[in-house]
């Protein structure tokens, strides 16, 4: 009996792993067999017959080779067949068994696509602009080399120096740090056209550039040294002017064209993918060659650094050839190196990465409510999976069913969130503020939509299989002993769902208090008060040819006559004359300097003052008041009076401090400059937009004849459109002066508010998804708990709860969640807001309001999501629910 | 029992088997027994080569197979045809004639193309 089961054991061993071997050996022993028998029976001696039978089969090894090998073949076909059907068989149960609970799947489906579709949204974007920021090779080594004052920028903006092409030559020749460094030079040019001159851009390169790139001409060549060192007038037009004004003309090379005065050969095309590194620049239209000789211009430059060079090394390295550079020509050198990365550059980076946050954190969220989803269901599947079980299907083949069913699930939310995501990109790009152009480019990113799908379905399978194996654990038994279900529960499942909804709960918390401080932004942005009024203002830039309008008494002519026929204009009620018109500001570069304070620590560097030249109409047309003192009296260069801003005076001085103080602005090395006496202090005008409020002084002294730019302002008494009547005047007076824009400050200051307000939209949009997510979670939670406790409820009411206490108890519950994950997510936004403090305006990191806020909403969404289960907990029927098991 | 022994063209034996096999499975002997007995042994041909056709086939899922009992309860391999191998052979077999009598018409031409009694020289 023994032997005979050892050797049985053995031989299906064997079986299993030689089957088609044994199958082959078997076939071709009856054959030979069969037929020495026939030859047998035809008369042969028995010796013969078997000789003869193995002669006729041929040459029995390499055969017997040849149908092992074509058996293995055929059984792994058959087992092939044979696992794709399972697998059909597995996946139609999977939809069966989905089918049979349409809302839990819709739910658990719409979360994770929610999940996934929002997180690839933002990560699309964040990785179009900052991870993918330019396009050149080895882009992860290239970086824009800018200078900034010795005593760093005090600004608020992102303002930096242009270095000089002194030291950029001393950088290409000396710098070990650096494998390239390319620089170039962009400007606003005029190219002559048949009507108007057409306002380009144009940008000056080395032919190194375009290698650099990682770029070639499309069609033409590039500039040689030749022209280059002989300035020969030479052009390359863009891809994109060459198709909207050329249409894509080859004939276009060798031709001429005139830009400004002078008159070029184009001798090529560049493609349009060739980009100036730093995100929303301009199309460069025209492509010029840069002559460094010119030593006295400020450029642009971008350089790739050596592999392993860290930035502060490459910064140190570039500073001490600047120093060595200046001292060669006698002088000191007053700026240091700013070395950035071109996704640094983005404007709208804070806001992303704070985006990027927290649409991880409604991705945790997601992550979070599909694995209790799950693992709910598992638990209410303990019964059904304990039949099976012991009906006799296999812990694999069940484990593999539940898989399975998890795959489709993930499957489902990811072509969902693959389609959701496509759409939250299409809304973001919709919803964009005008000025981010960067924003119109992007496009979904296959990187992150699989990441993102890879961390949904993992953790749809984890928390599935988890659920599975709690569910699987229990022996069958125990599951199938009547009433069993309603009573133990698994307690450990409850642990963990209860802590996966706190820890959403906290999530929101974390969110709902964020976006209210960018709410709380917004609503000050749009109430600041800007010290001027913006209603009806309007501003015209005016550029005059400079060869013709050489003279100051030339200018003086075309700026009263515009003015004059301005004035005479309907609706123009006020107008005057700035160098520096809202939205932009100009720095005197250099220490800031106040007569007999000269000791002070900071008095020693250099670093950037604003200043503005104003006419006498100026102040009154833009509504800021003086506070202290008086205008301009004598606005002769000799007199030199300024007038400072408010918030310096006083927060300097006091209160009537300022006047008759003298302050200048001193260059270090350069020759002195004439104090300037404080004669009066204007009201603080946040004219760069609401939100940028500065201590630092602001110097306005007097304007005489503009310079061939100059900026009109104008007040209406209405809103009108002056663009045709300032173009037909300006024409009028001279043809060929390019018709000036006509900008409205109005809508310029609500612009300002476009990208904050766009932020938030967005962040309120994820704070609503993770909260909607979050309290679909704790539903699920209260509701699986009242299911669990029907039998206590019922013994509870029987015994005479009233229907308060049940509610209070249900509710309790939840709110209790509620609460830890309140308690925990005001603690990570107690460390978390302070990183969005640059984001912010006119409400504290840590404002109370706003935190509040978050716990309010979180304990009333709380109290909502439990409404459902604590009416199913008082509808509770004890006869019924006692007598059920 | 002719002398001559006719080589097995390639490709045909596939065609052979099939055929043996269209009315009733058979084992392995049994389809040689049958090609020798409807070709009356002029097929020259080893049994192993036999063998490899059927496997082959099997493999392309024209026959498949299921381990029996013959008359005298020996276990033995039976093959039958699936749908695919019966689809084959009418196809096949189809191909067949028409290649042979295509075949035979140019061996019996004329000089001039025309078809002709007299057999080729």
């Amino acid at each position: 009996m023994i032997r005979g089961g050892i050797q049985r054991a053995f031989k299906l061993a064997l079986r299993r792993r030689d089957r088609w071997q044994e199958d082959v050996e078997e076939e071709i022993k009856l054959h030979l067999t069969l037929r020495a028998e026939q030859l047998m029976a035809q008369g042969s001696p028995p010796n013969d017959a078997y000789s003869e039978a193995v002669r006729r089969f041929g040459p029995l090894t390499e055969s017997r080779a040849r149908m092992i090998d074509a058996a293995r073949y055929r059984e792994q076909r058959m087992q092939r067949t044979e696992y794709l059907g399972q697998l059909k068989q597995d996946l139609s149960f999977a939809w069966r068994t989905l089918g049979r609970q349409k809302a839990w799947a819709a739910i658990t489906v719409f979360t994770l696509a929610l999940g996934i579709g929002a997180t690839t949204a933002v990560f699309s974007v964040v990785s179009n602009l900052i991870l993918h920021a330019i396009s050149y090779p080895h882009a992860d080594r290239v970086v824009l080399i800018q200078q900034q004052p010795s005593q760093g920028n005090n600004t608020g903006l992102r303002v930096a120096i242009t270095p000089q092409t002194r030291a950029v030559i001393g950088w290409r020749d000396r710098a070990h740090s650096f494998e390239t460094m390319e620089p170039f030079r962009s400007m606003g040019l005029l190219l002559k056209t048949n009507d108007d001159p057409l306002p380009i851009r144009a940008t000056e390169i080395l032919p190194s550039f375009t290698d650099f790139t990682g770029t070639k001409p499309i069609v033409g060549r590039l500039f040689s040294k030749d022209e280059i060192a002989n300035k020969s007038p030479v052009a390359l037009l863009s891809e994109g002017i060459w198709q909207e004004r050329y249409g894509s003309n080859r004939a276009i090379v060798g031709t001429s064209i005139t830009i400004g005065d002078t008159s070029y050969t184009v001798i090529g095309v560049l493609p349009a993918d060739l980009k100036l590194p730093g995100a929303g620049r301009d199309r460069t239209d025209i492509w010029l060659p840069l002559n460094l000789k010119n030593m006295n211009m400020g450029l642009s430059v971008v350089g790739r650094l050596r592999p392993g060079v860290t930035i502060p090394a490459a910064t140190r390295e570039l500073d001490k050839i600047a120093a060595d550079v200046e001292a060669e020509s006698k002088s000191t050198s007053q700026f240091v190196s700013l070395i950035k990365r071109p996704s640094e550059l983005i404007d709208f980076r804070d806001s992303l990465m704070l985006l990027t946050g927290a649409v991880a954190l409604v991705l945790l969220v997601a992550c979070a409510n599909v694995a209790h989803l799950l693992m709910a269901r598992a638990a209410s599947r303990e019964r059904e999976l304990a039949v099976r079980a012991a009906l006799g299907a296999g812990q694999s083949r069940l484990f593999r069913q539940l898989l399975t069913e998890s795959l489709v699930l993930a499957f489902a939310g990811a072509v969902g969130g693959i389609f959701l995501g496509w759409l939250g990109l299409k809304a973001i790009v919709a919803l964009r503020p005008p000025q981010m152009v960067e924003l119109n480019a992007v496009h979904l990113d296959g990187t992150t939509l699989g990441v993102a799908i890879v961390v949904g379905a993992l953790s749809g399978v984890l928390f599935g299989v988890i659920g599975a194996f709690q569910a699987a654990r229990r022996s069958p038994q125990d599951a199938l002993k009547a009433g069993a279900l309603s009573t133990s529960g698994a307690r450990g499942h409850g642990r963990l769902r209860s802590l996966l909804v706190v820890s959403e709960m906290a999530l929101s918390a974390t969110l709902i208090i964020g976006a209210t401080l960018l709410v709380r932004t917004v609503i000050n942005l749009q109430r600041a008060n800007l010290g001027f009024e913006p209603s009806h203002l309007y501003w015209v830039p005016v550029t005059l040819p400079e060869k013709a309008y050489k003279t100051p008494a030339s200018r003086a002519a075309f700026y009263d006559e515009l003015a004059a026929r301005l004035k005479t204009t309907p609706h123009v009620r006020e107008l005057a004359f700035v160098q520096v018109p809202p939205g932009s500001r100009s720095f005197s570069v250099g220490n800031f300097e106040i007569q007999g304070e000269g000791g002070s620590s900071q008095n020693s560097g250099t670093s950037f003052t604003d200043v503005n030249a104003i006419d006498e109409h100026y102040l009154k047309t833009m509504g800021i008041p003086i506070v202290e003192g008086t205008f301009f009296t004598d606005t002769s260069q000799a007199a030199n009076q300024v007038i400072v801003n408010a918030a310096f005076a006083h927060s300097h001085w006091g209160p009537g401090g300022a006047i008759g103080k003298r302050v200048r602005v001193q260059y270090k090395g350069g020759p002195d400059v004439t104090w300037q006496t404080i004669v009066g202090v204007a009201a603080d005008a946040q004219t760069t937009g609401a939100g940028i409020v500065s201590t630092a002084p602001y110097l306005y002294s007097p304007l005489g004849t503009p310079d061939t730019r100059a900026t009109i302002m104008i007040r209406t008494d209405a809103p009108v459109d002056l663009a045709p009547t300032v173009r037909t005047l300006v024409k009028s007076i001279d043809r060929t002066i390019v018709p000036p824009k006509v900008e409205s400050v109005e809508a310029y200051v609500a612009r300002t508010v476009a990208k904050p307000r766009f932020t938030m939209a967005l962040l309120t949009s994820f704070t609503l998804l993770g909260l909607l997510l979050a309290a679909v979670g704790l539903y699920g939670v209260m509701a699986y708990s009242v299911a669990q406790r029907t039998r206590e409820i019922g013994i509870r009411i029987a015994l005479g709860a009233t229907q308060q206490t049940i509610a209070n108890s249900v509710v309790r519950s939840g709110v209790v969640l509620a609460l830890a994950g309140a308690g925990i997510g005001l603690g990570a936004a107690f460390y978390g807001t302070r990183l969005i403090s640059k984001l912010l305006y006119g409400v504290a990191p840590l404002d109370l309001a706003s935190f509040a806020t978050g716990a309010i909403v979180l304990v009333a969404t709380a109290v909502v999501a439990c409404v459902v289960p604590t009416r199913r907990a008082l509808a509770v029927d004890p006869i019924r629910a006692i007598r059920a098991d | 029992m002719s002398t001559t022994r006719l080589p097995v063209l390639k490709g045909t034996l596939d065609l052979l088997v099939l055929r043996a096999l269209s009315w009733t499975p058979m084992h392995g002997f049994e389809i040689v027994s049958w090609l020798e007995r409807a070709a009356s042994s002029a097929l020259d041909l080893d049994d192993s080569a036999l063998y490899q056709a059927v496997y082959r086939l099997e493999a392309r899922g024209l026959l498949e197979a299921e381990w029996g009992v013959t008359e005298n309860n020996r276990r033995a391999r039976y093959y039958k045809l699936t749908a695919a191998g019966r689809t084959y052979l009418r196809n096949e077999t189809k191909n067949w004639m028409q290649y042979a009598e295509t075949v035979t018409t140019i061996l019996t031409a004329a000089k001039d193309g025309q078809p002709s009694t007299s057999p080729a020289t």
